[in-house]
């Protein structure tokens, strides 16, 4: 049973405020295992991509007055000591994302031939199905371009310190709630 | 949402700072401030700061804008910040000229420039620092090329501090003893912090990236690049601190210049040595012009430390000071900005336009948006002008450095239509330049899409 953590951003968010940085704050701040129960204004879609490649799955549902509350659960991919890590984590394949249909070795291609690729193996996919891809660095302008057309993505460095694995699931961030 | 994006007023930042390339090398050329006028002359203070916050600091703003976040992993703090710093920048930059202007009796007197200047290139610097600070903030703990653009921001504030203090000092404002000390005695501070500390240490930082991003190259996080960071900090420590209780204390100045010359010394040689290692390690076997072009930038800024040496050991730096500092900025700040332009803006453009349809229908490389064999003739005559225009001012003939500096500014402008060329996509086939959901991308700022 997972153990999780409350975070209310509501009165930053009515402040006019920007609730990020106190949420990526609670997330370091997790001990393994645990969750996140945040409670927003509004459906913090953005939030579901950035801290799903981190590992956590989530549940969202509307309580009273319009307000959201999440439940971003751990997942065996989360990091460990609770931080977001950019180079420690493996990526997660738990049981809630298939085993890729398609696996790519970009690590020694001219930037950006590994993203056109990508984006071009993606086309090719059905809904739900997952890309694995190798890259030798943080595909850094990849990602909102996912994110624009709805994929989910998982990555992290291997723990040889130079492959960069990111697995990307066709749709996953379209129909992402539980 | 992770990852980068594109900045929207780099390109601005880059237009503007080309223009201000062209308009100090037309002024060179034209016989305007030194070495046609005394080194210490306000025509040449004229020149120094078209170049130095004009030319290099707008490329350099324009390029963090885009790069940290690259550097971080994350988005840029604001995006729309940049527009209203650059307006401050630029007039603070126009005050400062017409400040210059006033001391050589060009302009009448009687309006407050300087105290306009400071209070603009202040503001612009706090915005600049306030953007880049809070996304370097969000992504602790910071990479290794993220802290030397902390650093080199340190440095660029303590370069705008002091400039300010020489402003209001010249305006008659700054009256108090320390003050006044600092202007007449403190301006080999103010150059070397800006070109060294802000400028070269940001450049070095932002290069250990790029070079390794394009050359297909290991990122390197070893010890001797931290070296690089921490001699380099130290150097700026004891150049800055050092340096001003030097002036303001009765200490000995030449001791700090001289102490915190061996530290930069010994952390650009390490530098050196990284870069080699890259070249070495590399994965790409044929190089790209920007990378051919840093290299070029790099032999000039050994060329540079060969030449300071020698006129050390010769005695007669201070009379050749001005030859070393145009080499400086000429033949390694600006060939690396050049060279790194010419891929940037290639980059930055060929994501804006097709990122949105990769994948979905033919769309061109990023190498179909240049033409190197053609630029690249722009660039050797770039540099080739730079170096006989330095042998022309160690040889003391004037008339030598005015005829380079046109060849500079021919070459200049030959880049600058290269650039201009490929942010039209005029270089890429018809067939594939506007698919269908492509639109043409314009000149001066990036059109963020949402979907």
């Amino acid at each position: 049973m997972t153990e999780f953590v409350d975070l209310d951003v509501r009165p930053t968010l009515r402040a006019g405020g920007e609730p990020f940085g106190e949420i990526l704050g609670a997330v370091k701040a997790l001990k393994p295992g645990q969750g996140l129960r945040l409670y927003t204004t509004f459906e913090p879609v953005p939030l579901f991509h950035v801290l799903g490649s981190k590992g956590f799955s989530h549940e969202a549902r509307e309580i009273d007055g319009g307000d959201w509350e999440v439940l971003f659960t751990p997942g065996p991919g989360a990091p460990a000591e609770g931080g977001l890590p950019t180079a420690a984590a493996t990526p997660a394949s738990d049981g809630e994302w298939p085993a890729p249909v398609q696996e790519m070795d970009n690590r020694d291609l001219d930037p950006p031939e590994p993203m056109v690729r990508i984006l071009a193996a993606t086309e090719t996919m059905a809904k739900g199905e997952v890309l694995q891809a190798l890259l030798c660095r943080e595909p850094i302008f990849l990602f909102p371009e996912l994110a624009k057309r709805g994929h989910g993505w998982r990555g992290a460095f291997e723990p040889d310190g130079t492959t960069y694995k990111v697995l990307i699931r066709i749709g996953a961030a379209a129909g992402a709630t539980a | 949402m992770i990852g980068a994006t594109l900045s929207r007023w780099t390109m601005s930042y880059f237009a503007a700072a080309l223009i201000a390339l062209i308009a100090a090398e037309g002024l060179i050329a034209a016989g305007f401030g030194f070495p046609s006028a005394p080194i210490e002359a306000p025509d040449t203070l004229v020149v120094v700061h078209i170049v130095a916050i004009g030319w290099l600091s707008l490329l350099m703003c324009g390029a963090l804008f885009q790069f940290v976040p690259v550097l971080v992993a994350r988005p840029i703090h604001d995006n729309a910040l940049p527009l209203p710093t650059l307006v401050c920048l630029v007039g603070g930059l126009a005050m400062l000229l017409l400040g210059f202007l006033q001391l050589a009796g060009r302009v009448a007197h009687g309006l407050p420039f300087f105290p306009a200047a400071v209070a603009l290139l202040v503001l612009g610097f706090i915005l600049v620092a306030w953007n880049l600070g809070r996304t370097m903030w969000a992504a602790r703990p910071l990479t290794l090329a993220a802290r030397f653009v902390t650093v080199g921001l340190v440095a660029f504030g303590a370069t705008v501090a002091l400039g300010s203090v020489f402003a209001l000092a010249l305006d008659g404002i700054a009256t108090a003893g320390p003050l006044v000390d600092l202007t007449t005695f403190g301006i080999p501070i103010h150059a070397a912090a800006g070109l060294g500390g802000w400028l070269t240490l940001t450049a070095i930082g932002v290069s250990y990236r790029l070079l390794a991003m394009f050359m297909l190259a290991p990122e390197l996080d070893r010890a001797s690049s931290r070296g690089v960071l921490w001699l380099g900090t130290a150097a700026l420590a004891v150049l800055i601190v050092g340096g001003i209780v030097a002036i303001c204390h009765g200490g000995s100045l030449p001791l700090a210049l001289s102490a915190a010359g061996l530290l930069a010394a010994a952390s650009l040689g390490l530098y050196g040595n990284d870069i080699l290692y890259l070249y070495r390690a590399r994965k790409r076997r044929k190089i790209e012009l920007n990378s051919r072009m840093a290299g070029a930038a790099l032999i000039s800024l050994a060329v540079c430390i060969a030449l300071t040496v020698m006129l050390i050991a010769l005695g007669r730096l201070g009379e050749h000071i001005g030859a070393v500092v145009f080499l400086f900025s000429f033949g390694w700040l600006t060939g690396l900005g050049l060279g790194k332009l010419y891929k940037i803006v290639a980059f930055v453009t060929w994501l804006e336009t097709y990122g949105p349809v990769l994948g979905k229908t033919p769309t061109p490389r990023v190498q179909d948006l240049v033409v190197e064999p053609r630029a690249i003739k722009w660039f050797w005559l770039y540099f080739a002008a730079v170096y006989v225009a330095t042998a022309a001012l160690l040889a003391g003939a004037p008339l030598v450095v005015r005829l380079a500096a046109a060849a500079m500014l021919i070459a200049t402008c030959g880049i600058v239509a290269q650039l201009v060329r490929t942010r039209c996509l005029l270089d890429v086939t018809d067939k594939l330049r506007l698919p269908a959901g492509v639109r043409q991308p314009q000149l001066l700022y990036a059109t963020p899409r949402q979907t």
